[in-house]
Parts: structure tokens; sequence; C-alpha cells
């Protein structure tokens, strides 16, 4: 069984539909700025905030199933063969000390006519990788026809104040993998991948094979070795049969901490894909966590449709000890087969590869 | 699949495949944890810095581990499949003290206000390298857990390690693990619902 990828929506900073984020992303375009006030004694943190629902949970997730309708009809979105994936850290934060996550089951019912509970995945930063990994794994058992895979979290106090106090946040828009980096800068957003057996119209990816593997390490700080990772992409490539050489292009994790940076370069270096072309796509929206695997996915999509490798925004000159091939300008190139990765607290790394559907 | 073994533990006491293997004053539901730690013996010092939830599944993990000894190449072929409703509520709302109360927002609680923690400190442990994956879920299903770890073998992994863990602070925290092997016998799915009913006493 062969699972296809399509667009379903994209709602962050920079912008509510696919095409302000093509046209962002190809700009170039940042969606962090600083936000006055907005750290525990008041620092003025550089996030990722949306103007409009900026930490409103339940009504990012309404706006973004109410575009669905445009793409799949009702009778499709209310299937029991259609799977609903929820990839989220903290859901409704709002909520507690009630059930955070019942206005995700309840909206998703309300929205799509759906009787039956969405899956939902809280694995940390690897959520949305993991959720399109699982979604694969329903289709591909015969469990479902098409899966709508929804990748969502926003900005709190609870999330900014946390990072903070781990000296996780830098003090500038964030500079993946670059010699000055300093931190994360945070982010909102809320993204969904639309996934079907069948190659309906606007599928342009197929969905090959992924994988996780945990760094058996710590369960905040990244490996200093990248195992997980390394073993994750090499299952990854095992499953799809294929060759590291066969990569076009890999979007990687890249926070823009130190260590996290430097764990994936060494870990893309040990997998022999430091010559392939690489980007984070943090400087643009920031680090959404729940959202981030599905937001960079859609990232992906576009820059598969595009036939253009997007610049890693914020990176100037080399800041890991081993190098990689990062893209400093958007450039033209065929891109047939992507490697996406995630790296997150809990040791988690996960990674799936995308073909383009020729 | 094959069911290998299961643990169970709650605020009144610890089991391994339905055997009472540890005993806690139910009078002192925070203390249960240290209690069972301490009766069984167990010599972990990082056990004392997790939270609740992650303590928990260390437990009725520790308890498996004399199964694990016969298995291959857990390090590679093992997946981890949790889940629970209330994810990591508890820690939620001490975390939340620490900035709201204590004007002193905590690094060591707000690393823990990921469920997905656990499976971490159980991979930590064990030095497991395998899938993991934490769900959250309204109610304990089987069929649910049983789907994972079918996908999980198709995937090419050959045993999952699967559990539901919940301590949100209320009477009905439990932690409940069960280990499944990847084979061709027919698997009753149901049994796990039985068991988890045997062990709650319903």
């Amino acid at each position: 069984m062969k699972c296809y990828l399509k667009y379903g929506a994209l709602i962050s900073p920079l912008g509510t539909t696919i095409e302000d984020h093509a046209h962002a992303l190809l700009s170039n375009n940042s969606g962090i700025k600083q936000v006055e006030g907005s750290g525990f004694n008041n620092e003025n943190w550089f996030l990722g905030k949306m103007n409009e629902l900026s930490g409103d949970y339940d009504a990012l997730l309404e706006k973004a199933l109410g575009s669905l309708e445009s793409i799949w009809d009702a009778e499709i979105l209310k299937s029991p063969r259609t799977g609903i994936f929820v990839s989220t850290t903290k859901a409704n934060m709002r909520l507690l000390p009630g059930d955070t996550f019942e206005s995700t089951r309840t909206l998703i019912k309300k929205e799509l006519h759906q009787e039956v509970d969405p899956v939902i995945i809280s694995n940390a930063c690897i959520s949305g990788v993991v959720a399109v990994n699982v979604a694969a794994d329903y289709l591909k058992a015969g469990k479902f026809d098409r899966a709508i895979i929804i990748g969502i979290d926003v900005l709190s106090d609870f999330i900014i104040y946390g990072f903070q106090s781990l000296f996780a946040l830098g003090n500038e828009v964030c500079k993946p993998f670059d010699a000055e980096r300093k931190g994360i800068s945070l982010g909102e957003a809320c993204g969904i991948i639309l996934m079907t057996n069948e190659r309906e119209e606007g599928v342009f990816a197929e969905y090959i094979a992924g994988a996780s593997s945990n760094d058996a390490n710590h369960i905040s700080g990244p490996s200093r070795t990248g195992e997980g990772l390394v073993r994750a992409v090499t299952k990854t490539l095992e499953r799809a049969g294929m060759d590291k050489t066969e990569i076009d292009f890999v979007s990687a994790h890249g926070t823009a901490t130190i260590y996290n940076d430097e764990m994936e370069a060494i870990a893309f270096n040990r997998l022999g894909l430091e010559q392939t072309p690489l980007n984070s796509l943090k400087g643009y929206f920031g680090h959404t966590l729940g959202a981030a695997g599905i937001i960079e996915l859609l990232s992906c999509m576009i820059s598969m449709e595009k036939n253009t490798l997007i610049k890693s925004l914020g990176y100037q000159q080399c800041g890991t000890t081993q190098t990689l091939a990062i893209v400093e300008e958007n450039r033209e190139k065929e891109l047939t087969t992507i490697l996406k990765t995630a790296s997150g607290f809990g040791g988690g790394n996960a990674s799936l590869i995308l073909k383009k559907v020729q | 699949m094959k069911l290998i073994a299961h643990s169970y533990l709650n605020r009144k006491a610890a089991f391994l495949n339905g055997v009472k293997v540890a005993h806690a004053d139910s009078e002192q539901p925070n203390d249960f944890l240290k209690t069972y730690y301490r009766e069984l013996t167990i010599d972990y010092p990082k056990f004392h810095k997790m939270d609740a939830l992650s303590k928990s599944a260390f437990i009725s993990d520790y308890l498996l581990e004399p199964f694990y000894a016969d298995l291959v190449d857990l390090e590679n072929k093992l997946q981890l499949v949790f889940a629970n409703n209330d994810s990591s509520k508890q820690t939620d709302l001490k975390y939340i003290e620490s900035y709201e109360i204590n004007n002193n927002p905590s690094p060591s609680l707000f690393v823990y206000t990921l469920p997905n923690i656990l499976t971490g400190e159980i991979s930590i442990k064990h030095k497991w390298y395998g899938e993991n994956c934490f769900f959250i879920q309204p109610a304990f299903d089987a069929q649910f857990f049983a789907d994972q770890a079918m996908f999980s073998f198709l995937r090419g992994n050959d045993y999952c390690l699967c559990g539901w863990v919940e301590m949100n602070g209320s009477e009905n925290e439990e932690c409940f693990l069960f280990l499944l092997e990847k084979s061709a016998d027919t698997f009753e799915i149901e049994q796990l619902t039985t068991l988890l009913k045997s062990y709650r006493n319903e």
C-alpha cells in the first residue's frame, strides 16, 4: 500500500495559506519578532508569534480544520476510513487543571463530523515526524484509506518560562548552525498534511519510510555522538531500501542551541550526508514544538513543488566542529528525494523520507 | 504475537505476572513509589530525580527485568509504546506553581512536563536505542496497543514494551506494563483488558 501526501493547511506568523508560506519562504521572510515583556522577568524574547489567535489553541485548530472542506469533501472528512492524527506537546493549556486534550477531540468531532477519537501523539519535539510515521502505519496496514495529520502548539508563559529557565532561548532571531547562534526562538503554528493511498489530484509526494530512535543518553541534553539520530536515519534508509547518495536534500531539526546543532552536525557527518544540501526552517517559524515536524514537512513539499532549496535563514558562518552543506541562498534544484529529521527532549529522534511523485 | 510478561502497580501494591511483590501503605499516597523502590531494594540514584510518571514506569519496568535476559537484540529491536489520558499534568501543575507561587520557574520540573520523558528514562536505564512513541488516549484500549505492536513488528521490530501509565493525583493512579513479542501465535487481545480488570479488582 502506498501513501501519498498533499497540502492540508498551514497557519503561522508567515500567513494563513500554503501560498502565503510559499511566498514568504521563497522571499526568505522570517515570522520571528521581538516581543516586549514576554519573559519571566519581562525580557523581550524573539518569538514566532501570530498577530491573531496567538496562544489560542482551540481557535487556531478550528480555523485550520475549517479550511479542509475546500480540499476533501465532507463525506471524506467524516468517513470512518479517514483517520485523524494529532501531534501536539501541550494541546490547550488554558484548560488546566482540567483535561488539556479534551478540546482537541471535541473540535475534531465537531468540525469534521468524525465519530472516532483522533490518535494523539505527544512525544516532545519529534511528535510531528512520528505522527506522519504512525499515520503511514495505519494506511499500510489497511486500517484507513486516508489520514489527516495535524501538528499544533501555541505559545504560552508555561513554554516560554520553561525554555528560559533552561537558558535555551537566544536574545536574537535564532541562527541555526551558525557560529554566532545563541539559542532557540520559540514559535506557534498549526499545519495539516493529508495522506491518501490513492494517487488523487493534488498529491505530489510519496511517503517512503520512517523510523525513530532514542539516544539512551540524557532526558534533556542532546547526545554528544548523535547516536540516536544516526540510528533513526540509518533505519529509515534501510526501510526505504535506499542509499544516502539518493537523498537530494535534508530538512534538519536545527534549533540553534549550541548542543543540538553540534549533535546534528556530528550525526550527519557520521551518516555521510555532510555534502547533501541541508537547512533548518527554525529561522522562519521559530521552534513550534509539536507543530514543527508537520509545518517543516509542508515547507519541504513547497520546496519540492518549486524545485527550490530554501535558504537556511540566520546562517552565515559554520558554527559546528564538523561542516555541513548548509543552504546559504535559495537555489533551483530538482528535488526528488527529501530526508526530514527531528530530535527532542526524552532523547527522541525521528526521520522519514519523501519522494516526488513523477 | 505473544505476551511474555506483565507488571502492574497502583497506590496499594505492585505485581509481577499477577503475583504481589510489594505493598504500600495507602494512607500515604505520595510515598507509594518510594515504598516500592525500598521494598524491592532497587539501587538507581537517578530514580529520586524523576517525577511520579517516570518513577512508576521505572519500577514497573524493573519488575520485568528478569524476562529481558533471554531476548535478543533489545537494544535495536524493542519498541516502547506508552499512553495515558492526563499526560504529565501533575508535574505541569507543580511547575506552574514554581513560577506563579515560588516566583522561580523550575528547570528540573519543566523537563518532566512531557509524558515521553519516561521512555527516555527507560531507554537510558537499559541502553536501548529502539523506537519510542507516547500517545494520549482517553482510556486504556487493548486493541489500540495491539495495533501499535502489530505496526511495530511490520516495521521490523521484534518486541514491544507497552505501558498504560496514569499518575494524575487521583485515587486511580496506576501503571500497567506488558511485553509483547513478535510471533505467529494468535493473540487474544481481550486478555490484556481482563488482566487490567483483575489488577484493578473490577
